[in-house]
């Protein structure tokens, strides 16, 4: 079905009477593109499918250019000539098809297609940030080009790999966000200066902190809301309530709340309040407990010690009752925000709802720490050691001093070069048969037995080839570097060979990413993907060999050595390829080619 | 490290030492020597308390033929608790050197509130109803009821514990209350009368003040210990103040309302036992008769608060007849609360002396002083007949009793002060009429006379010399310790100006200034933004910090506060200030930061360490002066002048600055540990405040941070949190070493060198 694709050249228009830019027209069944040949000058077009409502064309035979005039949902028009009626024709039959599909499936697919289009077409804000991208870092541009302009990789694909750049959807992410430590459920009257109301404004995010802060009032909004009262009458009682603490009538207060049991609640202590605190209490460090310490101050007893020396505090109204201080509100508000938010109000937009998921959460931590309140035995005291006179408890540790990165990098890579080396040679000892390693193990203890244990196991003119082999490479490195330590194998580079050498090194690496992520195959999608990135690695061998040839011979062995691990992992991709190929052509059987 | 000291091998839990902490040692273990008494002042963040638990514990371990006992008294039940974790460590250690020879009992001690753990006494809302709870399951006749009657509830855990008798002990150990806890649920026996059994056989025995200086607490608790016992008050620079509390009474209108119930009450109960089982009264009388009898033979479960009049002033004489019999009792005690009542009625502050007060209650009320005397024994007699459980009801007669035997007990060094209303709140009537002691040497008397060695030491004991006067003692040792610091880990500021460069402070012609509340908000606004995790804020006074707190949350500098850190604010609710304290923490050690307001001789101030990030810098916002209008501050410096010629001013001085040095003293911890002090007070500057500072921090400031505005301020902070947390030599280098390895000390020891070290 996506083989369904036509293309032609066109010229674009803009109405009948333009001149138009000449270009090709590329439709598939979702949209047409039109590209202009002068890049600089014509406008790129690309229009979905869906926003298309119908098509004209003019008739064959009249004396009118060949045109096509497709009309958009908002009114609009492209218009598109043809250099002969035959190509006209082609593409009036495509879009006439495609329409009617469109708008057979439009009714049900619109959904679906809202959801796979996601990521298909971009926001204008996502474009924009990969242009960026692409901008600010020229090697990515260099990739790009590669790769989706060679049609390796699909511009999703490429960008799929390099979520991490972006930075903004990381973001945007749903990360829960804690409360802040600003309060704002401390809600200030606005006046008008005129009258004399005053006016509250309440948000969601301000009635989560409301609730969560004062479990009453989120009682009562769950009691009376909404059977007793409608939410805003809920409100509105309860910013009097908050108006009345504000004017620190304590009076007046007492009297409203005698008149009023539904305003009262809000004024009275919280008992929800002063039972958390009770459960609470037990759990705190007993170097902090400084209740115990009042079980156990029997000099305080009621009217001992002493009462009016000036350093005791007076007793306030008898009132208490109703005096909700700021202190208290204060204290509470910071441990909410510590506690953190169980709720995300984004998403409860309605204040019912974040009432309720406030009630779940809660219940569910009532039920998970249910266990840890009964025992206050699980009190652990903090004791601080003084820290300095203990002796350092760092372990010992030989500081890290490394005079030249470079050397120790560069004889790092020959470490490598070494493991690969071994690791194929090991391969090899696997590809031989049981019988054939049994023969020639019992061929190595005869032999042992004839001459004994004489002769050292690995004869000595071996090991010491093997062994200047080895140190040769190092420290012929070692040599050229001893002249400047800045210079590395790569500067004794002429700059293109050493730009070309990094490009397939970066290109190899994004081929390679895209390859081994890919797998295990499960869609027909990324089995076309694997196929494409093998063809484009398989392409790079010959490169890499060009590469080495067009240098002199000095250079070429440097080259050959940093050259090798690439390929080696090109093999490694391909070999696993290849054997993946295998497996599945046996499993399939009889369909060697069509996987589906 | 295990080193020697004269005598004495010292087994001390860690690698390394301070000097100080070796010289502590060292004049501490010679007063031991002399069995005399010491005062010794060592900077806080030194290491005090371990130094001395090391120091006693060795000593015992060195002197196993005559065994003391070390008997270590702390403020609060959380320095309790501190204390013992810290003993802890060190008895693991002194174990581990020595193996079982260094096992030792150390236990601490508190009320039933927090040791019971019977969950249905527990349930009870607080420590006195826990008590009564108590007592109603354990009473003698409350079991002997119980073991004929089966719907009697008793309490299963002190059941046990008895059905155990003498198998009921500790193993050797380090007990905190929680441990303690754990030991009685295990076992099913009650922790508190084990705990109560145990202090007699313990090496270490913790508890607060009071349990020694109270004569209420301590007659019941601290009767039976030896002579040969080291006692320790730590933290005991307000050791006066607790003294002179523990010998005051308050009667209010409501005590004498209660106390009227009570009556009536015990009025009934007498009329019911007449009726039912008139011969128990009658023992009563005879037993009264006889002499006072019931002391010392009551069984455990039965004691209820002691005689609050110090053991040696009680007379050991037979009840007064006059009230030996219930109904005349009741009758004397009607008598007086009706007089009581009658003087409560007065329009004047009133203040009188105890020996004419008792003329006047014989005069108006016909009750002779020796009656007066006998009351509280007269009325714990009679209660005990009555069978009385719910002693938590009868708390008001029993304050009105204590008022009498105190008032009739002493002459001098008390006062009785009567006021209508409290000086503060003019308009609101609320008649008072204080027994307030002056005289803090009373209390302490008996702790001297009793035991061989007393030490007391705290951070903050300057002027020194003026403990062994209000204390009445003679110190064998009396030493001020200074700090050898590495580096300049405290940064004591001054700060007399605002931001606007105008004067702040918390004078009471300026305390209401709203340019002053602006400028302390304003500095406190620029140190969060620039001070890392935690920072800690003392006000003079509650009302000062509701008002300063309001102020700041209406003109939004609160707000911006708050977008720096959380804030955290004690207040008179215990249980919320200790779950404030605990968020606190927790702000701080999730990285959230956090500001703590608190007040100047509150709870927190008295014992909270906020030690490492906890505390990075304390800003004292004015001088914590006592209110000095105070008719019982005024008696009692009136009193302190007659008496030891101290002046006036001179003590208000040094008791505000003893307050404000214990303040911020609060964040350091060790001399790894580093901290700022602001003192926001433009009488700080002032030569006689500033030098009642303890030493150790007059010798940090500098005469450049001896008046600093707040921009200034800013910029010694930056300076000095950039300095800090570079890394530096802990051993302190050079010629004065400010820690000592093990190897150190010996070769110091070795070639002498060690007495050119002492502090």
């Amino acid at each position: 079905m996506s083989s369904l694709q036509v293309t032609k050249r066109t010229k674009y228009k803009t109405s009948v009477k333009d001149p138009g830019s000449p270009g090709a027209l590329r439709m598939n069944e979702q949209k047409l593109l039109f590209v202009p040949d002068n890049r600089n000058s014509g406008t790129k077009v690309v229009v979905e499918f869906k926003s298309i409502q119908g098509h004209k064309y003019t008739k064959e035979g009249s004396n009118k250019p060949p045109l096509i005039n497709l009309s958009n949902v908002q009114g609009g028009s492209y218009i598109f000539e043809f250099d002969s009626y035959a190509d006209l024709h082609v593409c009036r039959d495509f879009v006439s098809k495609v329409l009617e599909k469109s708008r057979e499936t439009s009714g049900t697919a619109s959904e679906k297609a809202a959801v796979t289009l996601a990521d298909e077409q971009l926001s204008t804000a996502e474009m924009q940030l990969r242009i960026k991208l692409l901008q600010e870092d020229s090697e990515l541009q260099k990739l790009h080009q590669q790769f989706v302009g060679g049609n390796i990789l699909t511009e999703a694909e490429f960008w799929a790999t390099r979520k991490l750049l972006d930075t903004d959807s990381c973001r945007k992410s749903k990360q829960r966000v804690g409360f802040k430590s600003v309060m704002i459920s401390d809600i200030r009257p606005l006046t008008d200066g005129q009258t004399n109301k005053v006016t509250f404004s309440l948000t969601p995010e301000i009635i989560l902190q409301i609730f969560a802060e004062k479990p009453a009032v989120h009682q009562a909004y769950l009691n009376f809301v909404p059977k007793k009262m409608t939410e805003m009458e809920f409100w509105t009682k309860y910013c009097r309530a908050e108006y009345l603490n504000h004017t620190k009538n304590v009076h007046a207060v007492a009297a409203e709340a005698a008149e009023d049991e539904e305003l009262a609640v809000f004024l009275k202590e919280d008992d929800i309040l002063a039972r958390e605190v009770r459960k609470k209490i037990r759990r705190v460090d007993p170097t902090l407990d400084m209740e115990a310490d009042e079980g156990d101050d029997y000099t305080h007893l009621p009217d001992h010690g002493i009462l009016r020396d000036g350093s005791k505090e007076l007793n306030k109204s008898q009132n208490e009752f109703y005096r909700r201080t700021l202190l208290q509100d204060l204290n509470r508000h910071a441990a909410i925000v510590l506690e953190g938010r169980t709720v995300d109000v984004e998403r409860e937009d309605n204040t019912n709802a974040v009432a309720e998921a406030l009630a779940h959460s809660k219940q569910g931590m009532e039920e998970a720490d249910g266990n840890e309140n009964k025992n206050r035995a699980d009190r652990i005291s903090r004791v601080t050691p003084i820290e300095d006179l203990q002796p350092a408890d760092s372990l010992p540790l030989a500081p890290l001093s490394i005079k030249d990165a470079r050397e120790y990098f560069d004889s790092q890579q020959v470490n490598a070069l070494k493991t690969s080396r071994d690791a194929s040679a090991r391969m090899e000892s696997r590809s031989c048969n049981t019988q054939e390693a049994y023969a020639s193990m019992r061929n190595a203890i005869s032999e042992i037995k004839e001459n004994g244990l004489s002769d050292p196991i690995v004869s000595s003119d071996v090991a010491i080839k093997v062994f200047n082999g080895l140190t040769q490479n190092i420290s012929s490195i070692k040599y050229h570097l001893g002249k400047n330590p800045r210079e590395s194998v790569l500067d004794r580079l002429p700059n293109t060979t050493r730009e070309k050498l990094l490009f397939h090194w970066t290109t190899i690496q994004e081929l390679l990413r895209h390859f081994w992520s890919s797998y295990p195959i499960t869609t027909p999608y990324i089995f076309t993907k694997v196929t494409r990135l093998k063809d484009a690695m398989s392409n790079i061998y010959p490169q890499l060999e060009e590469l080495k040839e067009s240098l002199q011979s000095d250079l070429r062995h440097q080259v050959s050595l940093l050259v090798r691990p690439m390929q080696q992992a090109l093999d490694a991709a391909i070999q696993h390829h290849d054997v993946d190929m295998q497996k599945r052509s046996v499993k399939s059987g009889e369909k060697p080619n069509g996987y589906t | 490290m295990i080193f020697k000291l004269e005598d004495v091998t010292v087994y001390f839990p860690y690698d390394n030492i301070y000097p100080e902490q070796y010289s502590y040692m060292l004049e501490l273990k010679r007063a031991l020597d002399a069995k005399g008494h010491c005062l010794l002042e060592m900077p806080t963040g030194t290491g005090k308390t371990i130094a001395l638990l090391s120091l006693i514990t060795s000593y015992a371990l060195s002197k196993p033929e005559n065994p003391i006992k070390f008997i270590y008294c702390t403020r609060t039940v959380h320095e309790m608790e501190k204390t013992l974790a810290e003993l802890k460590l060190l008895h693991d250690y002194q174990t581990r050197q020595l193996g079982p020879a260094a096992k030792i009992l150390a236990i601490g001690l508190s009320s039933r509130k927090n040791l019971c753990v019977n969950s249905r006494v527990l349930a009870a809302e607080n420590r006195d109803s826990v008590d009564a709870a108590c007592r109603k399951r354990i009473a003698s006749w409350v079991r002997a009821l119980a073991a004929e009657n089966p719907n009697v509830e008793t309490c299963e855990f002190f059941e046990n514990y008895e059905k155990a008798a003498s198998a009921a002990v500790l193993p050797p150990g380090v007990y905190t209350l929680q441990d303690l806890r754990a030991f009685g649920k295990q076992k099913g026996w009650c922790p508190y009368f084990l705990a109560r059994h145990m202090i007699q056989f313990a090496n270490v025995v913790v508890y607060s003040y009071q349990y020694l200086l109270d004569p209420k607490v301590a007659g019941i608790i601290s009767k039976e210990m030896q002579k040969e016992s080291v006692v320790v008050f730590d933290e005991a620079h307000n050791i006066d103040n607790v003294c002179i509390e523990a010998l005051s009474v308050n009667v209010r209108r409501q005590t004498l309302e209660g106390a009227t119930r009570n009556l009536n009450r015990m009025n009934q109960e007498i009329e019911r036992f007449k009726a039912t089982d008139a011969g128990r009264l009658r023992a009563e009388y005879n037993r009264l008769v006889e002499g006072l009898a019931l002391r010392g033979n009551l069984p455990i479960t039965d004691a209820w608060l002691s005689n609050p009049a110090l053991p040696d002033d009680i007379l050991k004489e037979a009840v007064p007849g006059n009230i030996r019999r219930a109904e005349h009792f009741l009758h004397v005690l009607r008598r007086l609360v009706q007089y009581l009542r009658g003087r409560l009625e007065t329009e004047n502050v009133e203040k009188e002396n105890p020996v004419n007060f008792v003329a006047s209650i014989n005069a108006h009320a016909g009750i002779d002083q020796k009656a007066l005397r006998f009351c509280y024994d007269r009325l714990h007699s009679l209660m005990l007949t009555l069978e009385i459980t719910d002693t938590d009801e009868f708390l008001h007669i029993q304050t009105i009793c204590d008022f009498a035997t105190l008032l009739a007990t002493y002459t001098r060094g008390f006062s009785i002060i009567i006021e209508p209303f409290d000086e503060r709140m003019p308009h609101i009537p609320d008649p008072v009429l204080q027994l307030s002691c002056h005289d803090a040497s009373l209390a302490i008397k008996p702790v001297f006379d009793r035991f061989q060695s007393v030490v007391i030491t705290s951070g903050t004991l300057t002027p020194i010399d003026l403990y062994p006067r209000l204390l009445n003692f003679h110190p064998v040792v009396s030493r001020s310790f200074k700090m050898s610091l590495t580096r300049d880990c405290i940064c004591p500021m001054v700060l007399t100006r605002g931001s606007d460069q105008l004067p702040v402070s918390t004078k009471f012609d300026m305390r209401s200034d709203p340019g002053v509340a602006r400028n302390y908000g304003k500095l406190l606004v620029e140190m969060v933004s620039i001070v890392p995790d935690g920072i800690v804020c003392f006000f003079v006074s509650y009302s000062y910090m509701d008002e300063i707190i309001a102020t700041w949350n209406d003109s939004g500098i609160l707000k911006e506060i708050m977008q720096h850190k959380l804030v955290f604010i004690e207040t008179q609710d215990v249980a919320e200030t200790t779950l404030a304290l605990d968020n606190y923490r927790t702000a701080c050690d999730c990285g959230r930061g956090a500001v703590f307001f608190s007040v100047a001789r509150g709870k927190v101030a008295e014992g909270i360490d906020f030690d490492g990030h906890y505390g990075r810098l304390v800003i004292m916002f004015g001088v914590p002066f006592q209110y000095t209008l105070s008719k019982i501050l005024l008696a009692r410096l009136e009193y302190l002048r007659d008496q030891f010629q101290i002046k006036e001013g001179d003590f208000l001085t040094f008791d505000a600055l003893r307050q404000a040095a214990q303040c911020v003293g609060r964040v350091i911890r060790s001399k790894a540990d580093y901290g700022m002090m602001i003192f926001a007070d433009k009488r700080y500057s002032r030569h006689d405040k500033r030098s009642k500072l303890p030493g150790w921090i007059l010798s940090h400031l500098r005469d450049a941070h001896l008046n600093l505005s707040t921009d200034m301020a800013l910029h010694i902070a930056r300076e000095f949190l950039r300095k800090m947390a570079q890394p530096y030599d802990k051993t302190g280098g050079g010629s004065r070493k400010t820690l000592l390895s093990q190897e150190d000390l010996e070769k110091m020891t070795n070639d002498g060198s060690i007495n050119n070290m002492l502090y």
